[in-house]
């Protein structure tokens, strides 16, 4: 079981329009698989797919074919309060707008995911303090997101979003709304997480400096993925210039 | 082009245009409603036997005018929250201002003209039902009320139109002076209200004993006098508010702080919404919460007025249908009376004296009401002896059973053989008791205006001598007052609720993403709409509450004038409140459409 992948998409098409009226295929049989413990990351230019690729994986759309399996179960076979579940259990979700709920302190926010699960309060204390030491919003809990930075903002999403050990964290562009100096601390956290915690995360991204962070990155282009690149040994300044010139390539 | 894109905004949000509209034209109704009563004063003047009915109309009117301005003001509100994005992104592609100020200022005073026009319409088909229901529920003939009067119609015109140029003007200088930037991200208001204990406390302690002064004012009315009024007036309406402002928070804030309670499933976010919802909707609930008293209050004391008709009716006779020389036919159409206690007497009209026989009278004594209080009446029995020895007040109430009396006759009771010796016509006269006269009404008018006519009575010169004559009388005096109370409560109920909604419908804009954002997280939808049920619940009941405890003390204002004003009182609790219900229903599947994202709730 330790080799099962965690995320297999399998030929998977999404269409959008009616039958009768004028169609538009997004994503054109895409096929990816990632494994745990990797970090992954999707790189493309603004309507290659890639956010369709990630509602599709996170489970907000259906894909009109294909297969997603996520840590061996169907996704595109669940439905109603299955599918609330399997997103509550086993998906972590970082947004590049964060979405905190802003009328809930950040312990609150990250709290809600287990309370949903019933845990019981003092032991959900235990694990919101331990999440939020590893990623060092420690002293923020009692805020309200307002009163907090653009980084902690995303600080809060991602222990919320981790919180229940998911089986895969998904980020779309969450370095997107952040300095580069946030920005560069939440990606190292995020190795972090990844190499220490073996968190499995799949990041889709445009920016090469993100992605460059990645273990393996797929480039997908007009709904489908062309290239692929491995970090490998190389350092990551090296991986860097590969993407930067990769892109150029690819994106002619 | 801008003129397109302003009204493909509209096309765009129809719902939300939908929801607005509608709430608009049932404002603009009510309003008509009420006016058609409050500006016919030819109709108040001929039934409201009361001096200052029209002073109490103004009020009314005044009173409703208030609420119509923050319904409106809200309104406007949801309006601009949805309007207020479109119009920066026009202006940050190079529309000019004073253009886009043109379109607003169109925009808000078409759709209030639109929604006014609407709901006039609605208003006087409103107007023709509600009256047409009540008058046939209380047997009242109002006199000069229609549902289509011209001064309502041009006063209803006329106070919208003003609104509208008002909110219009509003809407433009608000848009035209804020800062782009901060119109395109209008919805991400920061919240974190600090509140001192000290303040907290001094508030709750407030709210309690002016509360706790107005409520004793309105039960010692008899020693307080005319002071009692205002005094309550004041002292509740500052102490409803301190309620909501500290008590209620207070709650909230306590439930969120037992983390074993609010940690479970997502009523941590309900709370956190009530508790900001409340803070931002102190006032309105306070207003809520007094009209709530208003409505229910006229209402429960229009049906007290009700109740108290045929109470006074029955201090007039104990007999509820007294024949004289009934025909078989009539008697057999007499018998269709349900539970009723029939009796039958013997009598013979001699000069000043109508004489019983001793045996009939000795059997089935003849009854009178005695006066106990204000309204409220015991059953006396007159036996032979204390007929004989009547003082002449007797007379004056058993004078109903000689047969189309024009004169006080005095009563007699003798034996069989004196009976017999006696000259003149032996009268049969057939009495009966039902248990509920109201419930029977229509039948007793049939029967009364059959032996009227039988026994030659001219009714158009009425004499009050029957429970039915009586009856009739007080109706004719109190329906209109009833009317009035039924009138305005509904009135007052559908504005209030409608007030509510509205406040509670325009924050679901910003909501949206709230719950997009719950969904994502995979919160189950039945969950979410648990959650918004509860929420929005405690809004509604909240005020109710306090409306219901603000009523029950209300009434006391009225022991000098009812009998008993909790008799019954169940009856109009249940209509306010399944009304009341209704319209939290109504808010509750609306804001429910507006916030829960259909196509991930279905998938």
């Amino acid at each position: 079981m330790a080799d099962q992948p965690v995320v297999v998409v399998d030929q998977v098409t999404k269409t959008y329009g009616k039958p009768n009226e004028k169609q538009y295929q997004a994503l054109k049989g895409i096929n990816l698989t990632v494994n745990k413990g990797e970090f992954v990351g999707i790189m493309g230019a603004s309507g290659s797919g890639k956010t369709t690729l990630l509602n599709i994986l996170s489970t907000l759309d259906a894909p009109t074919s294909g297969q997603v399996t996520i840590n061996g179960q169907d996704v595109t076979k669940l439905r109603g309060n299955q599918l609330s579940d399997f997103r509550a259990k086993q998906i972590g979700f970082i947004f590049q707008d964060f979405n905190l709920l802003e009328n809930l302190t950040a312990r609150e926010n990250i709290t809600l995911p287990l309370s949903l699960q019933n845990v019981s309060a003092r032991k959900a204390r235990g694990v919101v303090d331990k999440i939020a030491n590893t990623l060092g919003i420690k002293d923020v809990l009692g805020h309200y997101p307002t009163e907090l930075s653009g980084g902690q903002k995303q600080r809060v999403a991602a222990a919320r979003a981790l919180v229940q050990e998911p089986a895969i964290l998904f980020g779309d562009e969450p370095t997107g709304a952040l300095d580069s100096t946030s920005a560069r601390e939440l990606l190292n956290t995020m190795e972090t997480l990844n190499q220490e915690q073996g968190v499995s995360i799949l990041l889709v991204t445009h920016d090469p400096f993100s992605a460059s962070y990645a273990q393996r990155i797929l480039f997908i282009k007009d709904g489908q993925i062309g290239q692929e690149l491995v970090h490998g040994d190389k350092s990551q300044e090296e991986f860097y210039q590969e993407i930067l010139s990769t892109l150029g390539t690819f994106q002619q | 082009m801008l003129t397109k894109l302003a009204l493909g905004g509209i096309r765009s949000r129809f719902r939300d245009y939908a929801v607005l509209f509608s709430g608009l034209v049932i404002s603009g109704a009510i309003f008509y409603m009420f006016m058609a009563l409050a500006t016919n004063s030819e109709f108040i003047a001929k039934n409201a036997p009361v001096t200052g009915a029209n002073f109490i109309f103004m009020f009314g009117a005044i009173l409703l005018a208030i609420i119509t301005l923050v319904y409106i003001v809200y309104a406007n509100t949801f309006l601009m929250s949805m309007r207020q994005r479109d119009y920066a992104m026009f202006i940050m592609l190079g529309a000019k201002s004073n253009k886009i100020g043109q379109l607003i200022f169109l925009e808000t005073v078409l759709i209030g003209l639109m929604a006014t026009a609407v709901g006039v319409i609605v208003g006087i088909g409103l107007t023709v039902v509600t009256a047409n229901i009540l008058m046939a529920q209380l047997h009242a003939p109002l006199i000069g009320f229609s549902g289509f009067y011209l001064p309502a119609v041009l006063s209803t015109f006329l106070f919208f139109i003003v609104l509208f140029v008002i909110a219009a003007f509003f809407n433009q200088r608000r848009l035209l002076k804020t800062p782009i930037l901060q119109l395109l991200h209008a919805d991400q208001t920061p919240n974190r209200i600090k509140q001192k204990r000290v303040w907290f406390v001094v508030q709750i302690i407030a709210a309690i004993v002016l509360l706790g002064i107005g409520y004793a004012a309105m039960i010692y009315i008899k020693v307080l006098q005319l002071l009692a009024i205002p005094l309550a007036l004041v002292t509740i309406v500052a102490g409803t508010y301190f309620l909501f402002n500290s008590l209620f928070v207070g709650l909230v804030a306590v439930l969120k702080r037992r983390e074993s309670f609010a940690n479970k499933n997502i009523r941590m976010f309900t709370l956190s919404q009530l508790s900001f919802r409340i803070r931002d909707y102190t006032k309105i609930l306070s207003v809520v919460a007094m009209l709530f008293a208003l409505a229910l209050g006229a209402i429960t004391v229009g049906l007290g007025f009700n109740h108290q008709i045929p109470l006074m009716a029955s201090s007039q006779s104990e007999y509820d249908v007294v024949l004289h020389n009934p025909s078989a036919s009539l008697l057999t159409k007499a018998d269709e009376l349900t539970d009723t206690t029939k009796v039958t007497y013997s009598q013979k009209i001699v000069g000043e004296h109508v004489y019983y026989l001793d045996s009939q009278v000795q059997a089935h004594p003849l009854l009178i009401p005695k006066l106990t209080g204000l309204g409220q009446t015991t059953t006396k029995a007159l036996d032979a002896t204390a007929i004989n020895k009547d003082d002449g007040s007797a007379a004056m109430t058993l004078n109903e059973f000689v047969p189309n009396a024009r004169e006080v006759k005095t009563p007699k009771v003798i034996a069989a053989a004196e009976f017999a010796t006696l000259e003149g016509q032996t009268n049969t006269i057939v009495t009966y008791r039902v248990p509920n006269f109201v419930q029977q009404y229509d039948l007793i008018k049939s029967l009364v205006a059959a032996d009227n006519k039988a026994n030659h009575v001219n009714t158009s010169i009425p004499v009050v001598n029957s429970k039915f004559t009586a009856y009739e009388v007080i109706n004719g005096m109190f329906s209109g007052l009833e009317f009035m109370g039924f009138f305005l409560g509904l009135a007052f109920l559908a504005m209030l609720a409608s007030t509510l909604m509205f406040k509670i419908l325009s924050g679901a804009a910003y909501d949206k993403s709230r719950y997009l954002m719950l969904q994502k997280v995979g919160v189950r939808p039945r969950l979410l709409r648990k959650s918004i049920r509860q929420e929005i619940g405690a809004l509604f009941l909240l005020p109710g509450l306090v409306g219901v405890v603000h009523v029950l003390f209300g009434l006391q204002l009225f022991r000098t004038m009812m009998a008993d004003p909790y008799d019954r009182i169940w009856i109009p609790f249940t209509i306010f409140i399944v009304l009341y219900a209704l319209y939290y229903g109504l808010t509750v599947w609306l804001y429910q459409s507006i916030v829960i994202n259909k196509q991930l709730a279905d998938q």
